[in-house]
């Protein structure tokens, strides 16, 4: 099942959007998932013109109740609406019968998520990761969707044989295929970041949840001008940009935001993406301020499970964004509710500017240290030559030239370790 | 800075005989994202004949802490009560409670997990017990 021109746009065409409640949670945080789902949906081109709810537990069959169901069948033969997005997962079995009953096509939030990226991807790395995530999606489906279809039909010469086995190692086949693709093109990524390094950059990159505002804050920290949208998953490629933080280099990448019950499989799928948040020197998590502090503490939950086990002990600071849309006189109270889930908080204003020197010094902070060295290098050409490297890999503060070169230098432990290295004892 | 007790069970499926849970508690003190002190850690083993319930889980968890000698909210994992709602486990505990969310909560749990697993290995061994 490819992912077709038409669904890839989402073409404006009609769709209804479902969710099903368990009972007794709260109806606020219920209906911010709801607002979540319509978001999506318009992020995928859709245009949402029915919407139903019931609170009930989950029906094995049709997910809602029968009658809940055929309700649905009706709202979308009245609203002539082409597709049925649901909020919850859906199984195999409950796919096949709800669209049997409503007789158009029906996907869930992990479909509909995929879409956006099979919408958005660009690149053919990216066009790779989300074949692979649908791929992975597909799988358990495989057979069960066959013999759904197949029921009463054998397959092969005089119904004898049986095809069931063969799409699924069909399907496995090609995520093997992807895999070992994507693999290769992470190990050209391992070998950029290692040359970065040793580069003496040190890497920074933006993450939090989806329509934090990365892309805006990237766009004032570098002064570049990437696409930043009031839209769920504008960015999903990262993008990098040098940052100058006072003479010490820096490169910060934008990256796809995270969002709620994003399954394991999709976080797989764009591991190489996300690789480049866990593998960084100091990760800078955005918030939206301008939300309810139990709305914050939920995407700061999400944000964290999501990075806890990855990112070995790398420095976070959190970046509470859009605060000029915050009365100052409560961001004392946001931050006493929210302090527990925020390390090194800073307030910034994106769109306004603000607050862009305190993170840039909180950055510094944070940044592995340097180390201030005096060197003497032998006044020859070598001597030169390891200089004139100096000065491309860290500041240079002092210079004096006699008999010997002295220089005072500042830079990453690794760069002096390779000047020690490249002198002969003798010369040091 | 906040003080925790973070807790874990291990041993919540049928042996013979019964269930050998072991608790692990820790008073720690965690900052955001890391955990900064390690001050008291206690285990306390429970043989059950029957399967457990959330209010045994409750009493075992209470317990556990109750032996140490530092104050704190206690931390545990959703799975271990139940996928209970926040709201529900609250109420049935005598002290503040509430489930992992941080980096720094999320790492301890994952060291409570680590000793009340191996706790309860060694135990296992040294009892003789028939896993």
């Amino acid at each position: 099942m490819k992912i077709l021109a038409e669904q890839k746009s989402g073409n404006g065409s009609k769709v209804i959007l479902v969710k099903r409640t368990i009972p007794n949670t709260d109806p606020e945080r219920e209906e911010y998932l709801f607002q979540e789902l319509r978001e999506l949906a318009k992020a995928a081109g859709y245009l949402p013109v029915g919407e139903l709810k019931q609170t009930r537990y989950p029906d094995s069959k049709y997910q809602l109740g029968r009658g809940k169901i055929e309700e649905l069948a009706e709202l979308v033969r009245s609203t002539s609406a082409e597709k049925v997005i649901f909020y919850n997962r859906l199984s195999t079995n409950q796919l096949f019968n709800i669209s049997e009953i409503c007789r158009c096509p029906v996907i869930d939030k992990f479909q509909l998520i995929l879409e956006i990226f099979a919408k958005r991807a660009t690149t053919h790395r990216s066009k790779l990761q989300v074949e692979l995530a649908r791929l992975r999606y597909e799988v358990p489906r495989a057979r069960a969707v066959v013999s759904l279809l197949k029921k009463e039909e054998r397959a092969g010469f005089m119904g004898l044989g049986d095809y069931e086995d063969s799409y699924e190692q069909d399907l496995k086949k090609r995520i093997a295929r992807i895999q070992s693709e994507l693999e290769s093109a992470e190990k050209d990524d391992e070998s950029l970041r290692a040359l970065r390094h040793r580069k003496g950059f040190s890497l920074v990159s933006l993450a939090g949840y989806t329509n934090a505002g990365k892309s805006t804050l990237f766009n004032a920290i570098v002064n570049e001008s990437v696409e930043a949208k009031d839209m769920l998953f504008t960015t999903l490629v990262p993008l990098t940009r040098a940052l100058d933080l006072g003479g010490r280099k820096a490169l910060l990448t934008d990256t796809v935001g995270f969002i709620e019950d994003l399954p394991h499989w999709l976080v797989d799928a764009f591991k190489s993406t996300l690789d480049e948040i866990f593998l960084s020197d100091l990760i800078l998590l955005v918030v939206d301020a301008s939300e309810k502090p139990e709305m914050i503490l939920q995407k700061l939950s999400t944000s964290h499970d999501t990075l806890w086990d990855r990112i070995q002990g790398v420095p976070i600071i959190t970046v509470l964004n859009k605060v000029d849309l915050v009365d100052e006189s409560e961001l004392d109270g946001i931050m006493e509710q929210i302090g527990y889930m925020a390390p090194n908080p800073v307030f910034v204003s994106a769109k306004k500017g603000t607050g862009m020197t305190a993170l840039k010094a909180e950055i510094i902070k944070h940044l592995p240290p340097w180390c201030f060295f005096s060197l003497s290098l032998p006044n020859s050409e070598k001597g030169m030559s390891i200089l004139s490297w100096l000065y491309e890999e860290g500041i240079v503060h002092r210079v004096e030239f006699g008999e010997r070169i002295l220089v005072d230098y500042e830079a990453r432990t690794e760069i002096i370790n390779r000047v020690h290295a490249l002198l002969e004892p003798q010369e040091i | 800075m906040w003080d925790i007790i973070a807790v874990d069970i291990s041993g919540r499926h049928r042996i013979k005989g019964g269930y050998y849970m072991v608790c692990a508690a820790a008073a720690l003190t965690i900052s955001a994202s890391y955990i900064e002190k390690v001050k008291e850690i206690k285990i306390l083993p429970l043989w059950l004949k029957r399967a457990p319930s959330l209010l045994d889980i409750v009493q075992l968890i209470e317990d556990t802490a109750d032996q140490l000698s530092f104050e704190g909210t206690i931390v545990a994992e959703k799975g271990d009560m139940y996928n209970k709602p926040k709201w529900v486990t609250e109420s049935m505990f005598s002290r503040a409670f509430k489930y992992q969310e941080s980096i720094a909560e999320r790492r301890s749990i994952e060291l409570v997990h680590h000793i009340s697993l191996s706790s309860r290995n060694l135990l296992i061994k040294e009892l003789q017990i028939e896993a």
